[in-house]
């Protein structure tokens, strides 16, 4: 059998993308009695304890474009951004009907306030706040953390009905560190060929990963990557630039295909992070929550939802990032009320200002549709930097 | 020698040209200008460009850089992209050295910008999605007084009373145009008054980012409409403390396909000093 094609894949995972019913999630539940599905948020939940309870972690980024919010509104106030109304949406018409249990991981208040409602709204669903650390040290947030996912392990565990071994949870970051590898190998082809690797796909292949087991996952990204290493596609006199502040709520797939188009290659980015949160293996003997634990307070991504106490660290991993994929400039695309990201960003852009990178910032929701502004700062930008740059 | 083609995908028409830029002389070898008229703008985009590759006697593989501009981005076989803003405020010096300021109409909107003297875009400011400042808007009334597009210009010019159109809304416009042919206001007066209409909103976005007082060469398709330079004229002049001083050129509705021609010149010469050429073209 002949080895798919990138637009196989990529039609493949744009109908995965679409599909606000999580059709291949559903089948997955079905075809085996007994089987969970654990579903999660944005931006990091440690899915490896999921995996190892026999359950299927399924990534929800709130609905995107295509789905009118009709009960959602009532829940919120106006001035939030659109990404928890979308997931009320999803939870008030059913489209989650088949999800055994829900986590919010520690973003914002916003999504705290969420996991509140969903205990209230789905009272026979699990729910939990998962309250990732605020303080790197391993005595306080190792510690705290440590027994938070303790705790989540216990609970799969009465809900599987069924132990989680440190055998089992060895084998599920095993499975876990070899998606990071290929996920970042994937991020590192792009860098390197970002003409044939358009990042409009890249997002819709990486995403695929939030409703797919993960082996599945491992699989197609991988078929990806050698595909997109045989296309023939002409290099462009784009900008290669870093996209930063997308962590949470979702940009349309437009807004992406329209940076392309307006003469940028994303070479990085932060969109759905937790399929690159943590960097490097997580070792695969001794304590495995410890070793999460410590993966995560020393050996994880930097973002502006992640707290930097050293501030001549602050900012730093956008530098790093421009070094790493010779990005010429950082785009700043944030969802409209993004706390995390819009109370960062002034003191990311010094950073950048005092390191010389230029950049831009602007401001999206999911369901943004309106992309004649953004062409035109992203087109204007990336003549900037093509015809003033000193390079 | 660098040799570039510069293709400008606008809302009414495809422009191509190609341009030589030698020890820094610039010459411009062709061009073709197709109007779309509900056909393919991808079509007439690979029609304009074969055109100006026959007229210049040149293959496609002679040419360092295929530059896009206006909607054009999606062309399959361009090396590089230009916002249309950035290529016309290139275009414009091409025109006129001199120039420091530039109006962009088109058939969707109105651009004023101001530049350095290396056709660098400093500030601009363009017209809100408003119709009414449009060549779309003007194709409209013209239709309905069953007036020739190239005869606006020439109409609107020997105007003796031209008559205050509303300038806010085009479909209010249209309104204050049907009242105006029902109380026998001749069409001079009725075009004159559109021109000055649209005139007083591009005066204004000049003067809000100081571009009033430069040399202002108009371009786009409503360049060539000698009415609405002349109201501009006027507009301007209008305006307390400003020195008129719009200009023109015949070649106005190429300055976007000028322009990414010759920043395609640029930027190959600039990748190729720099030792990056193979990475883009």
């Amino acid at each position: 059998m002949s080895s798919p094609t990138t637009t196989e894949i990529v039609a493949r995972c744009q109908e995965l993308y679409e599909d606000l019913h999580f059709t291949a999630a559903r089948k997955w539940k079905e075809a085996e009695p007994g089987r969970k599905v654990i579903g999660y948020m944005p931006v990091y939940v440690p899915r490896e304890i999921i995996h190892a309870a026999g359950m299927l972690p399924l990534g929800i980024v709130g609905g995107g474009d295509n789905l009118e919010v009709i009960h959602g509104d009532a829940y919120y106030q106006s001035y939030i951004c659109r990404i928890p109304r979308s997931t009320i949406e999803l939870g008030v018409t059913g489209r989650l009907d088949f999800v055994d249990g829900m986590l919010f991981p520690s973003i914002c208040d916003v999504i705290r306030n969420l996991s509140g409602m969903w205990k209230m709204l789905f009272p026979e669903v699990y729910s939990k706040y998962f309250d990732v650390p605020q303080t790197y040290e391993d005595e306080i947030g190792g510690t705290f953390y440590t027994n938070e996912m303790a705790e989540f392990r216990k609970d799969l565990e009465e809900i599987g009905g069924r132990k989680i071994t440190d055998e089992g949870l060895h084998k599920s970051i095993e499975v876990y560190n070899e998606n990071r590898r290929i996920i970042r190998e994937l991020y590192d082809q792009r860098a390197k060929t970002p003409w044939k690797v358009p990042a409009a796909e890249v997002y819709l292949v990486v995403r695929a990963g939030l409703v797919l087991p993960v082996e599945e996952h491992n699989e197609l990204v991988l078929q990806y990557i050698e595909a997109a290493a045989k296309e023939d596609r002409p290099i462009r006199d784009n900008s290669r630039v870093v996209l930063t502040g997308l962590f949470c709520e979702q940009p349309p797939l437009n807004l992406i295909k329209s940076l392309e188009l307006s003469g940028c290659y994303v070479v990085d980015d932060d969109l759905l992070l937790i399929t690159r949160w943590l960097i490097g293996d997580v070792p695969t003997d001794g304590d495995p929550l410890h070793n999460l634990s410590q993966a995560f307070l020393h050996h994880s991504e930097s973002t502006a939802a992640k707290y930097e106490p050293d501030l001549e660290e602050k900012g730093q991993f956008l530098v790093r990032a421009v070094k790493r994929t010779g990005a010429e400039g950082v785009i700043f695309a944030s969802t409209s009320f993004c706390d995390p990201a819009l109370l960062d960003r002034p003191m990311l852009q010094n950073v950048l200002k005092d390191a010389g990178i230029p950049f831009i910032a602007f401001k999206y929701a999911e369901n943004s549709g309106q992309m004649q502004p953004i062409r035109e700062q992203a087109g204007t930008f990336a003549d900037s930097i093509k015809l003033w740059s000193a390079a | 020698m660098t040799l570039a083609a510069g293709i400008d995908v606008g809302t009414g028409a495809v422009k191509a040209v190609i341009f030589k830029n030698e020890d820094g002389k610039e010459e411009w070898l062709s061009r073709s200008i197709l109007r779309i008229r509900q056909r393919d703008p991808m079509e007439l985009a690979r029609q304009a460009f074969d055109e100006t590759l026959e007229d210049a006697g040149l293959k496609e593989s002679d040419l360092d850089y295929v530059a896009t501009t206006g909607e054009g981005e999606a062309i399959p076989f361009h090396t590089g992209h230009f916002y249309s803003m950035t290529a016309h405020a290139r275009g414009a010096r091409f025109l006129d050295p001199n120039a420091r300021a530039v109006l962009d109409c088109g058939a969707l909107h109105g651009r004023a910008i101001i530049t350095d003297e290396r056709g660098k875009v400093l500030n601009y400011k363009m017209t809100s999605q408003c119709a009414s400042g449009s060549g779309q808007f003007l194709e409209n009334i013209a239709r309905y007084l069953g007036i020739a597009q190239d005869e606006i210009g020439k109409l609107s010019i020997e105007a003796d009373d031209p008559e205050a159109v509303s300038s806010i809304c085009a479909v209010l416009a249209e309104t204050d145009v049907i009242n105006m042919v029902s109380r026998g206001i001749t069409s001079q007066n009725i075009l004159k008054g559109i021109h000055l209409s649209m005139a007083g909103r591009l005066a204004r976005l000049l003067k809000s980012i100081g571009a009033a007082d430069s040399l202002i060469m108009m371009t786009g398709g409503l360049a060539q409409d000698i009415g609405l330079v002349e109201a501009m004229r006027e507009s301007l002049g209008k305006l307390k403390g400003v020195e008129a001083n719009v200009t023109s050129h015949e070649d106005s509705i190429y300055a976007g396909a000028i322009g990414a021609a010759l920043w395609g010149t640029f930027r190959y010469d600039k990748l190729a000093a720099s030792g990056q050429l193979l990475q883009a073209s």
